[in-house]
């Protein structure tokens, strides 16, 4: 199953994306894909950025396809990627469409 | 209400400078997170799903409208402009940043607030009857004692790294607003045959994966003797309480391993040695001293009937909704206990906007009202209202969404944060809230089900209470979907008791029809003037079952 | 790093004990040993010239030293995980029930925020894995400058201040 690596900055506490040579981001949209051999990688090259203090609680995450955008496949991610479903005006889904 | 010292106010602005230096030392990489993480939960500082979160303790659930506004204004200046009150009288903050910590805690200190120990392994915020000071038949003001205990408990050296949380409770009626079998250790005022007040100590209690309730451990402990008395259960809990099983380490587990009475018996033994020492000997001069902050409002005597209130709720039949529910009585004639729901209608339970404190806090001024109180319901109570004024503060509170007249009934939910918000999560918790006050908004039906306490949590710690709602929820992950179990007949109240799980669970589209089903199997069987939790009581719930899972 | 604390005071020290693994001979000179070893080998370790020491896990009640701690130079407090506090308590019945007067000095995960809790309880010397200036111990030791509750130290708690500014008595400096 492919996987996004997700964390959450250690300064604003907002979640994180891993995007590859791009670094971390802040849409899911915006993640890197992994599948097994990514996924190793992209924790090994992630547990540098925690040493440095940039971000906290590294982990993989499954995703899968669903009508054509890949999603999370857990709700809780779709929540963290997206914001409270129950305050549509707060959250990463109120700066723009999101999931 | 307490006002500190210098002492106090140093204490807690050398905390604030304190934490100032830990974050430092977790930004500039001197602590790992491991290392970090335990010393802000020590500040009440969580990282949630979207954020920070930082849980402001509010000591026995008291506020001035100082504190109060600042409040609001922390909110607005820190956060998204909004805090949530939780079930433990405490304000929560959902989106803060770790920067900016340490200028909260500092601008918290100015009006006498902090953020110690509302998470961590330690003693938390020492909770008590919101109506302390008001009620009828109190024997003392139960806040006195937890104003003693949250001194002795802050900063405690030998008991910042306990097994686990440590929550206590003290109420001082016999009717119960503060949950108080639930806590780890549970404290009654009692007077004995002479007429002297002591305390009934309990201890064990608590919720999350394996309930219990607590059970008593000193039927009278002398109020000189109650420091010592509660250092020695906390020495043998620090000693003894397991360290291998997050799940198993708080008291509960301690008291149901080894029996309440070996637990008695070496919490005697313990004290017997501290009480020899006597340096946790509490002076009556100290108690005297705390007391006087406590001795309340200097009580007018108004006439015992407003013609100007009874003229109001005549004329005006949605104020005369609100008093039906939201005003108690109180034990000085002509004034009243008023209740501010947090519950509107599909609104977040417990929620208050910035805007909401700070007219709050003006409301107070206006009225002379020193203090607001917090629930574990998650609502607001302005204990000493005149009630010649009572229809002015509701006029004021209508435009604001903070006069919702449901207080006690199917609409007033108490409900965590859930997945909405929460690391620790399984399932959403407020829509699910939101959905059954919609279902039930009419006023008319909320009246005919009477006294009926929903609770939901969105995981087992169970924050919201689940296991003491007359109807409990319970949001579990069941292949990644996300499902609800039911629990009944619990009580929060002086006829405490635990829900029972009714049987499989529901999803989200369901749980609500579920609900009307088993308020529908009341409505069907219940005898004249029985509250929901009578009637589960009285047919068990075979009844409700049969009903909910035929098909 | 061995550091010793009094009085709100800290200065580095010279560990005079070896500390030894179970299965590992004796040197000459002073020893910590596990409890595991003492209880099993008492009588030798105790008849030899040297300062003797006991190490202890924070599973380990002092009370399992039975009554010869009172020979013992040293008790050694062990910590794996800093969050496991039982040794605040050990530390605490050490100093007053079992009325000890020896070294107590805690070890393994300690962190400088806890250094001021394990003191009042009576932990005199600390053996820190990462190197602390004295003057940040001193520090940590002061950063909360007035204390609420009663401890093995034997601080004025508040309450102590209080009441003796109630009565007129002046309040001693700290």
């Amino acid at each position: 199953m492919p996987q996004v690596l997700t964390a959450n900055r250690l300064q604003i506490g907002e979640v994180a994306y891993w995007a590859g040579a791009k670094g971390w981001v802040s849409d899911f949209a915006d993640a890197q894909i992994l599948d097994d051999a990514d996924a190793e990688a992209a924790l090994k090259a992630a547990a540098e950025w925690v040493r440095k203090g940039e971000v906290v609680g590294v982990y993989l995450f499954d995703v899968r396809v669903q009508n054509g955008a890949i999603v999370p496949v857990k709700i809780r991610e779709a929540i963290r990627a997206a914001g409270p479903t129950v305050r549509r005006d707060l959250g990463k889904q109120a700066q723009h469409v999101s999931l | 209400m307490y006002r500190y010292d210098e002492f106090d106010s140093v204490l807690v602005h050398e905390r604030a400078e304190q934490f100032r230096g830990q974050v430092a030392r977790r930004l500039s990489g001197e602590l790992t997170e491991d290392e970090f993480k335990p010393l802000r939960l020590m500040n009440g500082l969580y990282l949630q799903l979207h954020s920070y979160m930082l849980r402001i303790a509010i000591p026995y659930g008291t506020l001035s409208s100082r504190q109060l506004r600042k409040l609001g204004q922390i909110a607005r200046r820190y956060d998204r402009g909004y805090g949530h009150f939780t079930t433990r009288q405490n304000l929560q903050l959902h989106w803060s940043q770790l920067p900016d910590v340490p200028d909260m805690l500092v601008e918290l200190a100015e009006v006498e607030m902090h953020c110690m120990q509302t998470s961590g392994n330690n003693v938390r915020n020492i909770s008590a009857d919101p109506f302390a000071g008001a009620a009828e038949g109190e024997i003392e003001d139960p806040r006195i004692l937890c104003e003693i205990l949250r001194q002795w408990s802050t900063l405690h050296p030998e008991f910042s790294f306990l097994p686990r949380k440590f929550k206590i409770c003290v109420i001082a009626t016999e009717e119960d607003r503060a949950a108080l079998l639930i806590h780890d250790i549970a404290i009654k005022a009692v007077k004995n045959e002479a007429g002297e007040i002591g305390y009934r100590v309990y201890v064990g209690g608590g919720l999350g994966r394996t309930p219990y309730l607590a059970q008593e451990i000193g039927s009278f402990v002398e109020k000189r003797d109650i420091l010592g008395f509660l250092e020695a259960i906390l020495r043998v809990y620090n000693e003894a309480g397991r360290r291998d099983n997050i799940h198993k380490a708080r008291v509960k587990i301690l008291v149901h391993q080894i029996g309440i009475d070996e637990m008695r018996r070496r919490v005697e033994a313990e004290f017997a040695e501290i009480r020899k020492s006597q340096i946790l000997e509490l002076p009556a001069e100290e108690m005297s001293r705390i007391a006087a902050y406590f001795a309340g409002p200097v009580f007018a005597t108004p006439p015992a009937v407003s013609p100007e209130f009874e003229a109001a709720k005549r004329e005006n039949p949605d104020f005369a909704d609100w008093v039906k529910t939201n005003v108690h009585p109180h034990k000085v004639a002509g004034y009243a206990i008023a209740t501010v729901s947090l519950k509107p209608i599909g609104k977040t339970p417990g929620d208050c906007t910035s805007e909401q404190m700070e007219a709050l806090a003006d409301m107070m001024d206006a009225f002379g009202q020193e203090e607001i109180r917090v629930t574990h319901e998650q609502n607001l109570i302005l204990p000493h209202m005149l009630v010649s004024d009572l229809f002015a503060l509701w006029r004021e509170l209508v435009p604001l969404d903070l006069a919702t007249a449901n207080h006690g009934l199917v609409t007033d939910i108490i409900a965590c944060p859930g997945l909405d918000y929460c690391d620790l999560a399984n399932a959403r918790s407020i829509p699910v809230a939101q959905a059954i006050q919609k279902r039930f908004a009419d006023l008319e039906r909320q009246h005919d089900l009477g006294e009926l306490k929903i609770k939901i949590s969105g995981c087992i710690n169970a924050c919201g209470h689940h296991h003491v709602g007359h109807i409990g929820i319970l949001g579990v992950d069941r292949k990644g979907v996300e499902n609800y179990q039911i629990l009944l007949g619990g009580s929060g109240a002086q006829d405490a008791s635990l829900g029972e799980i009714l049987g499989p669970g529901f999803d989200s589209e369901g749980i609500v029809d579920a609900v009307e089903n088993v308020i529908g199997t009341y409505t069907h069987l219940r005898h004249d003037g029985e509250r929901f939790l009578d009637t589960y009581r009285r047919v068990g719930a075979p009844a409700f079952k049969e009903r909910l899972y035929a098909r | 790093m061995l550091v010793e604390v009094k009085a709100g005071s800290a200065r580095i020290v010279d560990d005079i004990f070896t500390t030894l693994a179970d299965g590992e001979p004796l040197p000459d000179g002073p020893v910590i040993v596990s409890l595991k070893r003492f209880l099993a080998e008492k009588d030798g370790l105790l008849a030899r010239a040297h300062p003797l020491g006991v190490r202890l896990e924070t599973a380990e009640s002092p009370e399992l030293l039975g009554p010869e701690l009172h020979r013992l130079a040293a008790v050694a407090l062990h910590v794996h995980h800093f969050r496991d506090g039982r040794h605040f308590s050990w530390a605490r019945l050490l100093r007053t029930r079992l009325d000890y007067r020896g070294e107590v000095r805690i070890g393994g995960h300690v962190l400088k925020d806890q250094i001021a809790f394990y003191a009042r309880v009576g932990v005199n010397v600390f053996d820190l894995a990462q190197n602390i200036a004295l003057r940040d111990i001193e520090a940590a030791l002061s950063e909360i400058s007035q204390v609420y509750q009663p401890s093995v130290d034997g601080r004025p708690t508040i309450q102590d201040l209080r009441a003796a500014r109630a009565h007129g008595a002046l309040v001693p400096p700290t």
